[in-house]
């Protein structure tokens, strides 16, 4: 009984304490927006839509008769894709009217357009079949900048509503995105790294759609950006071009924070610094940088918060940079 | 950490809906692989602890580096046998709630039996020697010992449940975190956090630990009733 | 009743070998011997606690109670602990009254002390007629009043079941008080086996007698 009673105890002062933490919270709310400008993000965009920062996304429906393979690589035939399934998604995603829903998105929640829709895409004007028993449940596997930008949270619901079908998002890195396809755990992907996007369709995991002439579909872009701080002490603002930036940034050895995990944002921005650097993604080729060249091996938030404290530049996507900014920066 | 404190608040105060689907699914699964594994692991573990037949050592020594398995390394043997080119495909279970189920109890059961174990090869000799000189039987025997150990299943399962519900290899690689269907806690807190938003990722832990307390305290005052 | 010769060994040493013996309906045997000599070996593989060397039964299947010199109280009530066996209550009342545990009938066996769980335990194995029933110092852990009473309690209930007690000592008072032949053990062999009286008075082995002079009455 007596311990009851201390528990009881215990159970009454942390309520306590949880009630007296949130109080002054509460209070404080008011505050906050004048506290955000001082705290806000130092970080800001320096260098954005230059056509070497492009990033083009295209989708892929999955081929039921690809050669799958298991994992000690002996041939299954009978793999189960919803390919009706895929054939309405990819359809919606290029109507005009859905052109029109992804062109808008960002505008409202971070004042700015995230997405683009790719001039000469294809677009499909027919018919769209309702989902059935069978068809509903279609699996879409994408990368992760696609999914955390907000886009498909915004945009999937309208498709949803309007043909009966449930999508399932897995997202991971474009490596992983596309390897859970070939593993048969996915009816479509909806990538940006076109390297791997044409090995994929060359190895026969594509599949084209009555009415196109093609398995990569690509319909919309946005731009990497780089940032860094504001003071920009590498003058990278009034750089001419975005290669120069980076040249800029390594001839004065400015800290620049690097993915370093073999993402699509990694692969390009390896392919932005002068050749006669020799920074490719192994270790051994920026060994002798190590003073401002930081290879972090994180996700895209963890590098952003690493490039505030450090005063350092970064590559990134716009959608992740904006939702960092929203946030204030602030843990 | 203030702002993770107040958005932690201001979450559970709006009840959002995204939020309550998360709650539920990572309680469906925690909840359902650690009684489980409490099922299967505590007999086992009273097998393990007091039984007297040939290769019992090895068991146990299997059990212990069971034990260690890390749970990413569960999640792809799951992923690989579950997927589309699996040799279980036909059962069309990936990413679905109950192969995150089924992952985190062959990951946790070890823990339970090996936590038994430990437990009752300590009180075994004496129970058993008790037991067999009163004449009575196995069955009656592992009753007694099961009596004896209500402390340490308690114990046990507070255990099983707090890494099935801190876990995030295995549910993030069979479960895929699929927003309305497999997203639980962890995969949820670990999106956040990839989105450069810490706030929300430390406001869910929080939300987390809050569960975490609370089952533990509800545990507490179940243990001290039966035990005593 | 006959317990057949069998021996006992751990890692290669063998601990304790012994001849075909012979025990009589309705009498107590009180086992003797140093720490270590083997008495407690001797008490688990009659009562198959152990197995013999040989893996076989040393006994015709009679029916056999052990009570161990460090009996387990279970996590339940006195009374509960006693009709683990024998679902008697009236049997266990009146055992509980003799030994006078009766007043913690209803406690948890849990928190009682030693004597009285060596008490209770008593009373557990003496729920059942046995054919032959061991105990491996049964009032280690007793005063003297709860020794003499648990004494005598032995003593009626081998009488009134015509029952075998082998009963393990180190004191050699106790033997004189309830045994009516003593057996003793030393360095893993039996050494003499004969009446009380005569074993402890007039022991035909040098080494007996050296043991009862070493130890005294």
């Amino acid at each position: 009984m007596k311990k009851f009673m201390t528990l009881l105890l215990a159970l009454v002062m942390s309520v306590g304490m949880f009630t007296a933490c949130s109080k002054p919270a509460e209070e404080k709310v008011e505050e906050t927006t004048t506290v955000t400008e001082e705290a806000a993000v130092d970080l800001t965009i320096l260098k954005e839509a230059d056509d070497k920062m492009l990033n083009t996304y295209t989708v892929i429906a999955v081929d039921p008769e690809a050669p799958f393979t298991d994992a000690d690589g002996n041939a299954v035939s009978d793999v189960a894709v919803n390919t009706a399934g895929a054939d309405a998604l990819i359809q919606w995603l290029l109507l005009e009217d859905t052109a029109a829903l992804i062109a808008a998105y960002g505008e409202e929640e971070y004042g700015n357009t995230l997405f683009y829709n790719l001039e000469g895409a294809p677009v499909y004007a027919g018919e769209i079949a309702p989902a059935t028993e069978e068809t509903k449940t279609i699996r879409l596997s994408t990368t992760t900048s696609v999914k955390d930008s907000g886009l498909l949270g915004a945009i999937l619901p309208v498709f949803e509503e309007a043909y009966g079908y449930t999508v399932e998002v897995q997202s991971a890195g474009t490596g992983k995105a596309i390897a859970a396809a070939k593993y048969g755990n996915a009816d479509l992907i909806l990538v940006h790294s076109k390297s791997q996007e044409e090995a994929f369709v060359e190895e026969g995991f594509g599949r084209v759609l009555e009415g196109f002439d093609a398995e990569r579909l690509s319909f919309i872009y946005n731009y990497f950006v780089l940032c860094g701080p504001s003071s920009d002490p590498a003058g990278v603002k009034d750089a001419a071009t975005v290669l120069d930036a980076f040249a800029a940034i390594a001839e004065g050895k400015y800290i620049f924070i690097s993915r370093g995990d073999g993402s699509g944002t990694h692969t390009k921005e390896i392919s932005l610094w002068s050749a006669d650097l020799g920074i490719t993604a192994e270790p051994e080729s920026f060994a002798s940088y190590t003073e401002w060249y930081t290879s972090a091996n994180a996700g895209m938030g963890a590098c952003l918060v690493m490039a505030e404290e450090m005063e350092g530049y970064i590559l990134t996507d716009k959608a992740t940079f904006l939702t960092f900014v929203a946030n204030n920066g602030i843990m | 950490m203030q702002t993770a404190f107040m958005k932690a608040i201001s979450l559970i105060m709006t009840a959002d809906a995204s939020l309550i689907d998360i709650l539920i699914t990572t309680a469906k699964t925690s909840i359902t692989s650690s009684l489980i594994a409490l099922i299967i692991g505590v007999p086992l573990g009273i097998l393990l602890g007091a039984g007297a037949f040939k290769g019992r050592g090895i068991l146990v020594m299997l059990n212990r580096t069971l034990m260690g398995m890390p749970p990413v390394v569960c999640g792809l043997l799951f992923y690989m046998l579950f997927s589309g080119v699996g040799p279980f495909r036909h059962l069309r279970l990936l990413f679905t709630v109950e192969v995150m189920i089924l992952a985190q109890t062959v990951l946790i059961t070890p823990i339970v039996a090996g936590n038994m174990e430990s437990f009752v090869s300590g009180i075994s000799e004496l129970i058993k020697e008790t037991a067999k000189g009163l004449g009575l039987g196995r069955i009656k025997t592992f009753y007694l010992i099961m009596n004896e150990s209500v402390y340490q299943i308690f114990s046990a399962y507070l255990l099983a449940f707090a890494r099935a519900i801190a876990e995030v290899g295995a549910v993030s690689m069979v479960g895929g975190a699929i927003a309305w269907k497999t997203n639980v806690m962890t995969t949820a807190i670990m999106q956040y956090t990839n989105m450069g938003d810490f706030a929300l990722g430390i406001a869910l832990g929080i939300i987390l630990m809050a569960i975490s307390l609370l089952v533990n305290i509800v545990l507490y005052v179940l243990q001290r009733r039966l035990s005593r | 009743m006959k317990i057949r010769a069998f021996s006992k060994t751990y890692n290669g040493k063998t601990v304790l070998k012994t001849e075909d013996m012979f025990f009589g309906k309705g009498k107590i045997y009180a086992v003797i011997g140093a720490n270590g000599s083997g008495k407690s070996t001797f008490a688990k593989i009659i009562s198959a606690i152990e197995k013999a060397d040989d893996g076989r039964s040393v006994t015709d299947g009679e029916s056999i109670g052990y009570m161990s010199q460090k009996s387990f109280p279970f996590r339940m009530s006195v009374k509960e602990n006693v009709m683990l066996k024998v679902k008697d209550e009236t049997l266990a009342d009146t055992l509980m009254e003799w030994l006078e545990i009766k007043h913690l009938s209803e406690h948890n066996a849990k928190g009682l002390s030693g004597g009285e769980t060596a008490r209770m335990a008593l009373a557990r194995i003496l729920m059942e007629k046995y054919d032959m029933v061991i105990f491996d110092e049964p009032c280690a852990s007793m005063d003297m009043k709860s020794t003499l009473l648990s004494e005598e309690i032995i003593r009626d209930y081998c009488g009134d079941k015509e029952c075998v007690v082998i009963l393990i000592t180190h004191s050699l008072s106790q033997a004189k008080r309830v045994a009516d032949e003593i057996i003793f053990i030393n360095e893993g062999r039996i050494v003499e086996q004969g009446e009380t009286q005569k074993i402890l008075e007039n022991p035909e082995k040098e080494e007996t007698r050296e043991f009862i002079r070493f130890y005294g009455i």
